[in-house]
């Protein structure tokens, strides 16, 4: 009997959002090799782990790198946006509503008269905040459970498998719209719980597979058969093995994160005014477009760079990891 | 084959309770299920308190839930806050969002599949470079960015489109509207189908088909695609459950009064009914829609039986 | 002659460099008669039988130079169009694992009838008569049932039968097998080859046995030619060869065999691994791992010399093969 079909990296993808299919650019070229190559001897360099495998690799992959950069800007932006504008997100000045771009306001004026640049800028933070924390939520979470269950099986294993069977079927922009509009506080702590509360399932299967896998493997059963102890063979042997695709997983799901934080504010669940958040700033600025595009291009583009940034790095960690495509 | 289908209608009961009671909870009790009911002001204590009799509110939660599912499946989903039943509702928002999932679904298999045929034929070309990093940006970009942009420059700027649907909503002024709702789901039917292509053209069982002297074309239509499509059809199957739990973002921006539109309406005016009731449907159909494509699966692939 | 490759040169550019796959091997085959072609893997066997079958995967693959025979005509000039009704018509191969290279969603059926539908034209009906046939003479009981299943239902030998007939289908002139039989069991190994051979021999077919197990080819073929690092380094008949080897590589070879009159003794290996086709050593590419080198093979490449002391047409690229032969 087969599993569930559909595909559990979809489980974030209630807007049709995000999920960490294949994205690699050229996952199969390596194995464009001739037949009856240079499978041969040469010269063999020391062995490596699979870890500064994975960093020799990317450190010379020019996506990871533009990612990478591309993502420590943001994270050194939303720790001191100061750094880069003197503004602040809340000084607003209704005459100069939906006014363009003009010396010291590159950007131009959103629809309340606020500064777009520094309300961008400002911006990261939430989308920051909300990715980081949500995904590290989700990854402890997911990947505790997941791997008790993968490493214990039995009932309790049973049970976890139909319970996330159960947060799949749940639509997950709905489930936002439903548990968060009843919620009053206007921070990040509700989008991220909620996040959680429904992406754990997708994490906790990606760590249950892997370590179901690592499990079958020969040295292990060989180790468990020279009476290794459970937490040994967890920390030692399973541990190491299963932890690459759920980081893959998690850095891809960072990105999804941050599209639903802002897919949700659009809505108005999410976070509210005063709050800044680009999906509200998209949302605000919708009204307006025929007379200020600008309100809404920018804070989109600054949001579709991050996603893709998220998205990009978690793919070529993948491509890094994934020792199959060597 | 049909003790499996029996089997796993069976293991979809728990999911569909799981699913249902976890809405229905979240619904009554973080919200206040009869805070709707007074108009935009608050009910006072004596109505609020009829109101929760006659609704059945002052038992417990499980109770309601058993009732509330009880009259469910006699067809009975509740009123409403304007009064109208909300299989009344339903008649009217479900063939909107149908018919907004059925062009989705068209432009995932017609424009999903040719772009992943070509560029799986031609690897590392242009053409391939350019629509990969293509679909990248779309699966990046938000769902609701896309429909405002899309909105933005062919509805405002261009004026080829209406912004927004007529409450009719007619298949023509659905296309733009379903090209943004599949366009997520585009590009990874795109990229699934591109690398299944890739990997099967270099596959023994395609060497074996040219060895054969077979035609290009045939090559590819009978031997190629017909491997290759079968996770993309399987994809493209569970998808339905997705799109159309996630038009709510799409039928916002457009303005379509369909499934997502009436539950905002729902959520925002606190009806209980209508939210539990639409949602209870997109999870049986969430459901249906996988048993459908695990049972699909068997159809394309020979090598799968069920026992 | 009914196939004759001359001096055939192909490369494979990848990421990391271009290998040089084989470099100027000349073979022919003629009707009826079996040419076993042996080497390890990477040694440019299967490259040849794809260059010649014209099923090299273009790119990575290239052909640089070289000719390739077939009933008079250069196939390596032909349209790419008159080239593919060459093959499976005129010559056919047989492919080492049945089961990646039959499809596996399309019944076998289906597969074998698809022979006679895309080249004679032929109904779907008769295609299916045909193909339950073909089923028949390779001796795949209960024919007429099992043309309807899919290539997961059979057993690797029957799988491997299947290849056959779908080889045999047109009837034609050439059949490349490669490696026919290592994916098999050993019991059933025989049995496969003695079809293929009985066939050969009904059909008065041209075979060229690509194997890198000599003992197969001591009871089939006729000829042996072997490969290393993409040439021919000796080429002779069957009996020849088993008698005294003319090149250090084939008695290596052989001396790798185990044998019942030699049990108890280490048994023989070649030293060293093959080369790497990206920088294939100068001279004779043997040397590194040749007991007999000497200077001359670390610079000069040996030509095929012809091999006087034998009457039939023999060959071997060693400078020392006079002393190999009687060593």
């Amino acid at each position: 009997m087969p599993e569930q079909h559909f595909d559990p990296d979809r489980a974030v993808a209630g807007t049709g959002m995000g999920g960490t299919m294949d994205l690699g650019v050229d996952e199969a070229e390596t194995l464009e090799r001739a037949p009856g190559g240079p499978e041969g001897p040469g010269p063999r360099e020391k062995p490596r782990s699979l870890w500064s495998d994975a960093w020799h690799d990317l450190r010379r992959n020019p996506v990871f790198v533009v990612s990478a950069l591309v993502i420590l800007f943001l994270v050194v932006i939303s720790l001191w946006p100061s750094l880069i504008t003197s503004g602040s997100p809340l000084q607003c000045d209704l005459a100069k509503a939906q006014e363009g771009s003009q010396p010291g306001h590159p950007f131009g004026f959103n629809g309340q008269g606020c500064d777009v640049y520094t309300r961008t800028v400002y911006g990261a933070r939430t989308s920051v905040a909300v990715g980081v924390l949500a995904t590290l939520g989700v990854a402890v979470l997911g990947s505790v459970l997941g791997a008790l269950a993968g490493f214990f099986g039995g009932v309790g294993d049973s049970v976890l498998s139909r319970i996330t069977d159960v947060f799949f079927a749940i639509p997950v922009v709905l489930g936002g719209l439903v548990l968060l509009s009843v919620i009053t506080s206007n921070t990040v702590w509700p989008v991220i719980g909620f996040i959680v509360l429904l992406g754990w399932p997708q994490l906790s299967r990606i760590a249950r597979g892997s370590v179901i896998t690592a499990k079958q493997n020969d040295y292990v059963q060989a180790a468990r058969a020279l009476g290794a102890s459970n937490s040994r063979l967890v920390l030692r042997h399973i541990a190491p093995n299963a932890i690459a695709p759920v980081i893959v997983v998690a850095t891809i799901a960072l990105g999804t994160y941050i599209s639903l934080e802002a897919t949700l504010s659009y809505l108005g669940v999410g976070l509210k005014p005063p709050s800044v958040s680009w999906g509200i700033d998209i949302s605000a600025a919708s009204p307006y477009v025929r007379n200020a595009p600008h309100a809404l291009l920018w804070p989109s583009g600054a949001l579709a760079v991050t996603v893709l940034a998220f998205i990009m790095l978690g793919d070529a960690v993948r491509d890094a990891l994934d020792p199959k495509l060597r | 084959m049909g003790r499996y289908v029996v089997r796993r209608l069976l293991q979809m009961i728990p999911v569909f309770v799981g699913a249902t009671l976890l809405i229905f909870l979240m619904v009554n009790v973080m919200g206040d299920p009869i805070a709707g009911l007074c108009g935009e002001r608050r009910c006072d204590p004596a109505t609020a308190a009829r109101l929760e009799k006659e609704f059945g509110l002052d038992k417990p939660v499980w109770q309601q839930y058993l009732t509330y599912m009880g009259n469910v499946f006699t067809g009975d989903f509740g009123t409403a806050f304007n009064g109208q039943e909300v299989t009344e509702l339903m008649a009217t928002a479900f063939p909107v969002t149908i018919r907004l999932t059925v062009i989705a679904i068209l432009f995932e298999v017609v424009v999903g599949i040719v772009l992943g045929v070509v560029t799986g034929l031609r690897r590392g070309r242009p053409v391939d470079t350019g629509v990969l990093l293509l679909t990248l940006v779309v699966i990046s970009v938000p769902t609701f960015v896309t429909g405002l942009l899309l909105q933005l420059l062919l509805g405002v700027k261009w004026g080829w489109i209406r912004p927004s649907v007529s409450s009719e909503a007619p298949f023509d002024e659905l296309i733009l509207p379903g090209l943004v709702l599949a366009s997520v789901s585009l590009a990874y039917v795109t990229r699934l189908t591109r690398t299944s292509i890739a990997e099967n053209r270099r596959s023994d069982y395609v060497r074996t088909a040219v060895a054969k002297g077979l035609p290009r074309r045939r090559v590819i239509t009978r031997h190629l695609l017909r491997t290759s499509l079968i996770p993309v059809v399987t994809f493209i199957g569970a998808d339905i459950g997705f799109l159309m739990g996630g038009a709510i973002v799409t039928e916002r921006i457009f303005n379509i009064h369909g499934v997502g539109y009436q539950i905002y309406q729902g959520i925002l005016r606190q009806n209980t009914q209508t939210v539990v009731g639409f949602v209870t449907v997109l999870v049986l159909v969430f459901l249906v829609a996988n048993l459908v494509v695990d049972l699909l699966y068997a159809v394309l692939d020979p090598r799968i039986r069920y026992a | 002659m009914l196939l004759d490759v001359h001096d055939l040169h192909v490369e494979f550019h990848t990421r990391d460099g271009v290998a040089q796959a084989v470099n100027g091997v000349s073979y022919g085959v003629d009707e009826g008669e079996t040419l076993a072609v042996l080497g390890e893997s990477g040694s440019g066997k299967s490259v040849t039988a794809q260059a010649i079958m014209g099923i090299l995967d273009v790119p990575p693959g290239r052909i640089t130079g070289g000719e390739v025979i077939f009933r008079g005509r250069d196939l390596l000039t032909l349209k790419e169009e008159q080239r593919r009704k060459v093959r499976g018509a005129e010559m056919a191969m047989i492919f080492q694992d049945a089961l990646s290279s039959l499809n596996p969603v399309i019944s076998v059926g289906d597969q074998l009838g698809e022979m006679f539908t895309v080249h004679r034209g032929m109904s779907k009906k008769d295609a299916r008569a045909e193909a339950v046939e073909l089923m028949d003479r390779v001796r795949i009981p209960a024919a007429r049932e099992r043309v309807r299943q899919y290539p997961h239902q059979f057993s690797g030998g029957m799988r491997q039968r299947i290849m056959i007939a779908m080889a045999l289908a047109l009837e034609p002139a050439l059949i490349i097998a490669d490696e026919p039989t290592t994916a098999l069991d050993v019991t059933v190994q025989a049995q496969v080859m003695e079809l293929l051979a009985e066939l050969q021999r009904e059909y008065r077919m041209g075979l060229i046995l690509i194997t890198h197990d000599l003992g197969v080819v001591a009871d089939v073929a006729d000829r042996i030619a072997v490969m290393y690092a993409g040439r021919i380094v000796e080429s002779a008949p069957v009996h020849d060869i088993y008698k005294a080897p003319a090149h250090p590589y084939t008695r290596g070879l052989l001396d790798s065999i185990p044998r019942l009159d030699q049990k108890g003794r280490e048994l023989y290996a070649i030293r060293g691994l093959p080369p790497n086709l990206m920088d294939i050593p100068p001279g004779c590419a043997f040397h590194p791992r040749c007991p007999m080198a000497r200077d001359v093979c670390r610079t000069d490449e040996p030509p095929l010399y012809e091999v006087t002391e034998s009457e039939a047409g023999r060959g071997s690229a060693c400078h020392f093969w006079r002393e190999c032969l009687h060593g």
